[in-house]
């Protein structure tokens, strides 16, 4: 996830800062190429950009299996993943994924962090708490669930005694999705509204001291006061979250359902997996790969507009 | 909450109810963190029957029983000579790049740092076909010495966007006073600004070591399931079977993953937490 982490927040910032003035006219030497960011650079073209590249480039390749010698295919890998029917299931899956779990967990967050930022008693605890689902690995976090879930694991044990009936939520086509999404909200939540309270920690006190005096409640002093002055900032942790749900959901997917029952657990980024190191077709895979790299630029477009400050 | 007693009752009840929301969120998160910690010392029919209560007795053989099956001692021995490793490489590789990414301010230097910083938006994962070509093409597919390299390569946007940020508040009069006593470049970085920059040092050690440790992806696909390479984070998932998973020992396998990251954090709380709050808003 820290890979992610900061994707948002340099896209939603232009990356211009103006030099101080006069500095660069000093010495000469200054105006060189910064040699020493060289091994850093060749490291990351290596390893980062050739890959991406290569990503593009198979994904225009008739490439169906490690063994067979790769062609040139044009759009085809396109056409055949636009005819599939686990293209547009998987798609659905991920759209679902993001349009309920995103605004959802966003809300959630801002309300824990408004109510951490309260300094209500026992906030130190739950900033401590907050934290644990940042620590923990998607395979630990995975198995926790995995052992939860299964029919006769916690959630079900829980609501026996009440006379309700659990299910195997994982293997059952109408909840596994909602128990994938249900998996990113828990880890997701927590680490999100440590960072909405972050900012909203630098809100001055004064401020919200004098709108309790006018007699404004807790409801609008979070909506109307905090939101508003933290909306860019939300903006950014949006994006981030965004791009984990989209991008990383493949490896909550391959520990829990791998992506069944069905299709019905099957995002996007779980399809790429799955065509490249189950069914060896290369093509499509990078070019559902290169699909979603476009869908993941135009998702931070959207949030950015939504989310944009609004002062 | 309650501050004043004369609120009107549609804000009592509102900051209640994000009260409630907080605490629940809180138990939601603490409970199964409990339930998988007593379960991994218990057996399958004690989980099942009575999956929050106590063990009857704290009896430590689903540790053993896990650590033999997936032989987690060989893995977090492996997980931590390649964080370890990694770490190591993405400072060597980082420090002299931010080095001189804060002292240009020519227009290379900004095209160069525009560069890693579109890093962030590269989807990593969706390249991981390409990542393994990249490893089967040098001779190092199935080894830990491929991630150790690959590492350091996702870490670096977000390490050089923090310790240039930290460079650069240097004062250069610090700088200029070393050059004119002859020192060189690599000098000035290491007897100059090295010892300013180690809270930012701190801060992409620890950020790296989290996102290093935790790795699934990448070592499930480029080291494979060689018991003599694997990490920890591959090993864990082969104690769920398909047919009769033991969970007591799955969970005891879950925890013992968990320790390193988790005493880390507990000795580092505030360090940890102000690292990943940056880790985020910086940039």
């Amino acid at each position: 996830m820290t890979a992610l982490t900061d994707v948002a927040s340099s896209a939603a910032t232009t990356p211009e800062p103006s030099p101080p003035p006069g500095r660069g006219s000093r010495t000469p030497l200054r105006e060189r190429f910064p040699g020493f960011a060289l091994p850093a650079l060749v490291w990351y073209a290596v390893f980062m950009i050739g890959p991406v590249v290569a990503m593009v480039l198979i994904g225009f390749l008739s490439w169906p299996g490690m063994l067979v010698e790769p062609g040139f295919a044009g759009l085809s890998n396109f056409g055949r993943v636009f005819a599939d029917e686990k293209f547009w299931a998987a798609a659905g899956n991920s759209a679902v994924q993001i349009v309920i779990g995103l605004p959802v967990m966003m809300v959630l967050a801002f309300l824990l962090a408004f109510y951490v930022v309260q300094k209500p008693r026992g906030h130190k605890v739950m900033r401590y708490l907050l934290f644990i689902p940042a620590l923990i690995s998607a395979p630990a976090t995975a198995m926790v669930f995995y052992a939860i879930l299964n029919p006769d694991g916690l959630l079900n044990g829980v609501l026996r005694p009440l006379g309700l009936d659990g299910t195997a939520w994982l293997a059952n086509p109408s909840t596994a999705l909602g128990a994938i999404i249900a998996v990113e909200l828990w880890s997701g939540i927590g680490y999100s509204a440590v960072l909405i309270a972050a900012r909203l920690d630098s809100v001055a006190p004064e401020i919200v001291q004098a709108a309790r005096i006018d007699g404004a409640g807790d409801w609008r002093i979070a909506w109307g006061m905090y939101w508003p002055i933290a909306r860019d900032f939300i903006g950014v942790v949006t994006m981030l979250q965004f791009l984990s749900m989209l991008f990383n959901s493949a490896q909550t997917v391959l520990l829990l359902t791998q992506g069944g029952p069905g299709t019905s657990t099957t995002t996007l980024s779980y399809l790429v997996y799955r065509k490249a190191f189950v069914e060896t077709d290369l093509g499509y895979s990078q070019a559902v790969g290169l699909i979603l790299f476009v869908l993941g630029l135009l998702g931070m477009g959207v949030i950015r507009r939504v989310l944009r400050a609004s002062h | 909450m309650a501050r004043t007693a004369l609120r009107p009752l549609r804000d009592r009840v509102g900051s209640i109810t994000s009260g409630a929301l907080a605490w629940i969120y809180c138990a939601l998160l603490v409970v199964p963190l409990y339930y998988f910690v007593v379960s991994s010392f218990k057996d399958n029919e004690q989980i099942f029957e009575s999956p929050l209560a106590l063990p009857g007795t704290w009896d430590f053989s689903n540790f053993g029983t896990a650590i033999d099956q997936a032989e987690l001692v060989l893995a977090v021995a492996n997980s931590v000579i390649t964080t370890v490793a990694a770490l190591v490489l993405t400072l060597l590789l980082a420090l002299p790049a931010s080095f001189a990414l804060a002292r240009s301010n020519g227009r290379l230097g900004r095209f160069v740092e525009n560069i890693f910083a579109l890093g962030f938006l590269i989807p990593s994962f969706a390249a991981l076909f390409p990542t393994f070509l990249l490893a089967a093409a040098l001779g190092l597919f199935h080894s830990r010495t491929f991630v150790v390299f690959l590492l350091p390569a996702t870490a670096l946007p977000l390490s050089i966007v923090i310790l240039t940020s930290f460079m650069r508040a240097i004062p250069r009069e610090l700088e200029e006073a070393a050059s004119m006593d002859g020192a060189s470049a690599l000098q000035v970085l290491r007897q100059v600004y090295l010892p300013i920059c180690v809270p930012g040092i701190a801060t992409v050690l620890l950020l790296n070591f989290l996102s290093f440790w935790n790795a699934y992806l990448y070592p499930l696909i480029l080291i494979g399931p060689d018991t003599a390479q694997r990490t920890i984070q591959v090993a864990l998932p082969t104690l769920k079977v398909d047919a009769g998973t033991d969970y007591g020992v799955l969970m005891a396998g879950t925890l013992f993953t968990l320790l390193p990251v988790y005493l880390v954090y507990t000795v580092l709380q505030r360090q940890m937490q102000r690292a990943l709050i940056s880790g985020a808003v910086k940039g």
